[in-house]
C-alpha cells in the first residue's frame, strides 16, 4: 500500500495505490475518485462484526456508521480520498497501540487496522453532541485530516486541549474532560467549554481550527431554515 | 536553448540553459519544479531534463518526490501546458490561486463575468452572451465579458469566485468539457458551447450541464479546492462533484460503484465513470459537500 498526501496543507487529498490483495477501509464519502478495477464493499462499521440492533442504535445516536472497503482482485488499483473541510492531513502508522480519533477527523485505514465505534471513554460528557470517537487498534498505516493545520504535541506530564481541537491520541495517555476554569460559570462565560485534561506520556495531534467554532459563527450570517 | 520553469505554480522563462543550470546548482530552483524546452513535449522535472542534465547525471531527487509504485496505468499529478497564446503567471496556487494575463495590443480576452479583478486603464470591457439561451439555464453566470487591449498592451488580474485552484490548457483543435461553474478565460479562438447532459446526469442534481471548450487559443478553469489530474486509461471512477473537466473522447455515464448497499450507504450515491483515453482534473473539495455541512448551523425561524 503506497500512500501520498496531495496538495497540503490547505486542501489536502490522499492518493492510496493498492496492490492485488491489499485493502483499504475508509469513512464513507471520503473517496473523490478510483480506478474502476478496485472492488468496493459498504458495511455497518466493522465487516462481518455487529448486530443489527447496534447498528440501528448508533444511528439513532447520529453516528455514522458505514465504512467502505476497497480491494484491489487482479491488478493495481488507486483511490483518492479527501475530507470535506478545508485542511491537512496526517498518516500514521501503528503498531500495536491503540488510537483514539475523532469521528469526523477519521479519513481510512489499512483494512488490518481494527475501527471500533464503541469507545466510551469520552461518551458521558459527549452524548449531546454529534462528536464521537472511534479507537483504532492493530498494526498499519491510518489517515487522518483536520480542520486547518494539524500539529503534534507531545505530552510528558500534564496538558490541556479544547475537545474541538482534538483531531487523536495515543490511548497511553490518561485523560479527564472537564470545564476550562474554576467554576461552570467560567467555564461557560469563558467560552471554552469543554477541555480535556491529559497525563501521562504520549502524543495528541491538534488541529488549528474548531471547526463547530467556525460553524457556529457561519451559521447566524445565513438566513434562518 | 530556452528553457522555460514553473515553481509555485506561476511559469517563468524562458532562460538561457546556463541560467537555469546556476539556478539549480545555487538552490533557486529545485530539481522537482517544472521546466519545459524544445525537444519536449511535455513538461519535465528539471532532474529529468535532457537539456539540463550534466555529465555527472542528473541531480538526485529527493525521497519524497519520487514517483510511487503505481499500476503503471494511472499517473496524477498537475499538469501544466507549455503552449501559449497570452502570457500569464499564475499565484497562489493551489488554495487561492489568481491569475494575471498580459493582453497584446488590440487582442481580446473572454473572461467569466465579475471575475476580472484588476486591469490597466486601457483594458476595454464588452459584455457578450457566450453559449446561447442554454447558459441561461445553469444557474451559472450568463455573460462572458470580452476585455480588449485598445491601442497599447494591457494586464489582466482574475480572481475565480471560489478558492482553489487553476490550470492552464492551450487547445489545438481538440474540445475539453468544463463542469458548469469552471470556466475562467480563454482567448477568442475558443468557442464556448453548453452542452445538456440530458438523463446522464439525471440523478446527480449537480452539473447538468457542461460547457464545451473546443478550437484553438489559451483556457483556463478553477476549481474549489485544490486539482489534480488523472490520465485514464480504461476506467475510471469520479465523484460527480468533483469533477472539474475532462476532455473530448472520454465516454462516461453516471452510474453507482459496488452493491445496492453501497447506493445507499458508501456516502457516494452516484458516480461518474469514464472510459477511454484521455485526462480528467478532479478537485479536492466540493462547495455543495461544504454547504450541507454548513446547513445545521443555520439559526431556526421562531415561528412567532
Amino acid at each position: 500500500m503506497n500512500i501520498e498526501l496531495l496538495s497540503r496543507p490547505g486542501n489536502a487529498a490522499a492518493r492510496v495505490v493498492l496492490a492485488p490483495g491489499e485493502n483499504l477501509t475508509s469513512e464513507s464519502g471520503a473517496m473523490i475518485a478510483m480506478s474502476d478495477t478496485l472492488a468496493l464493499t459498504t458495511t455497518t462499521h466493522k465487516r462481518e462484526s455487529g448486530s443489527l440492533f447496534a447498528a440501528a442504535k448508533r444511528l439513532l445516536a447520529g453516528e455514522s456508521l458505514f465504512l467502505n472497503h476497497f480491494t484491489a482482485t487482479s491488478a493495481n488499483g488507486e483511490v483518492f480520498l479527501a475530507a470535506t473541510l478545508p485542511g491537512d492531513m496526517l498518516r500514521y502508522d501503528l503498531r500495536g497501540e491503540n488510537l483514539i480519533v475523532q469521528s469526523g477527523s477519521f479519513v481510512a485505514c489499512e483494512s488490518s487496522v481494527n475501527v471500533n465505534f464503541g469507545w466510551q471513554g469520552f461518551k458521558s460528557f459527549f452524548s449531546g453532541e454529534s462528536v464521537f470517537w472511534l479507537q483504532l487498534s492493530g498494526t498499519g498505516p491510518v489517515i487522518i485530516s483536520s480542520f486547518g493545520a494539524i500539529y503534534p504535541i507531545e505530552v510528558d506530564g500534564e496538558y490541556i486541549v479544547d475537545t474541538g481541537h482534538i483531531v487523536a491520541f495515543q490511548e497511553t495517555l490518561n485523560f479527564t474532560v472537564t470545564k476550562a476554569g474554576g467554576s461552570w460559570m467560567t467555564a461557560i462565560l469563558g467560552g471554552e467549554g469543554l477541555v480535556c485534561r491529559f497525563s501521562g506520556r504520549g502524543t495528541v495531534w491538534c488541529q488549528s481550527h474548531n471547526a463547530s467554532s467556525f460553524g457556529h459563527e457561519l451559521g447566524p450570517e445565513l438566513k434562518p431554515r | 536553448m530556452q528553457i522555460h520553469i514553473s515553481r509555485a505554480g506561476s511559469s517563468e522563462g524562458p532562460f538561457p540553459v546556463e541560467q537555469v543550470r546556476q539556478m539549480l546548482a545555487s538552490g533557486e530552483l529545485k530539481p522537482t519544479d517544472h521546466v519545459f524546452h524544445e525537444g519536449l513535449t511535455n513538461w519535465v522535472m528539471a532532474s529529468q531534463s535532457p537539456a539540463l542534465a550534466t555529465p555527472g547525471g542528473p541531480p538526485p531527487l529527493p525521497a519524497a518526490a519520487a514517483a510511487p509504485a503505481g499500476s503503471g496505468l494511472l499517473t496524477a499529478g498537475y499538469s501544466t501546458d507549455a503552449r501559449r497564446e497570452f502570457d500569464y503567471t499564475v499565484e497562489g496556487r493551489p488554495d487561492f490561486a489568481f491569475l494575471t494575463v498580459q493582453v497584446p495590443a488590440n487582442q481580446t480576452l473572454k473572461v467569466e463575468a465579475s471575475a476580472m479583478a484588476t486591469m490597466d486603464t486601457n483594458m476595454e470591457m464588452k459584455t457578450k452572451m457566450r453559449g446561447g439561451l442554454a447558459r441561461l439555464l445553469t444557474g451559472e453566470s450568463i455573460f462572458v465579458n470580452e476585455f480588449t487591449a485598445a491601442n497599447a498592451p494591457g494586464s489582466i488580474g482574475i480572481a475565480p469566485g471560489a478558492p482553489g485552484d487553476l490550470e492552464h490548457v492551450y487547445l489545438d483543435g481538440d474540445t475539453i468539457f468544463l463542469q458548469s461553474s469552471g470556466f475562467v478565460a480563454s482567448g477568442m479562438g475558443v468557442t464556448l458551447d453548453s452542452k445538456w447532459q440530458g438523463l446522464k446526469g439525471f440523478f446527480t442534481g449537480e452539473g447538468l450541464f457542461l460547457i464545451k471548450c473546443s478550437g484553438k487559443g489559451d483556457l483556463w478553469f478553477n476549481t474549489y479546492g485544490a486539482m489534480f489530474c488523472v490520465n485514464v486509461s480504461g476506467s475510471y471512477v469520479v465523484d460527480t462533484g468533483h469533477i472539474v473537466a475532462f476532455t473530448d473522447g472520454l465516454q462516461y455515464e453516471v452510474g453507482r460503484i459496488g452493491g445496492y448497499k453501497s447506493l445507499f450507504f458508501s456516502g457516494e450515491g452516484f458516480v461518474c465513470r469514464f472510459r477511454g483515453q484521455g485526462k480528467v482534473w478532479i478537485q479536492t473539495r466540493k462547495l455543495g459537500a461544504f454547504a450541507s455541512w454548513v446547513w445545521p448551523f443555520r439559526p431556526v425561524e421562531r415561528s412567532n
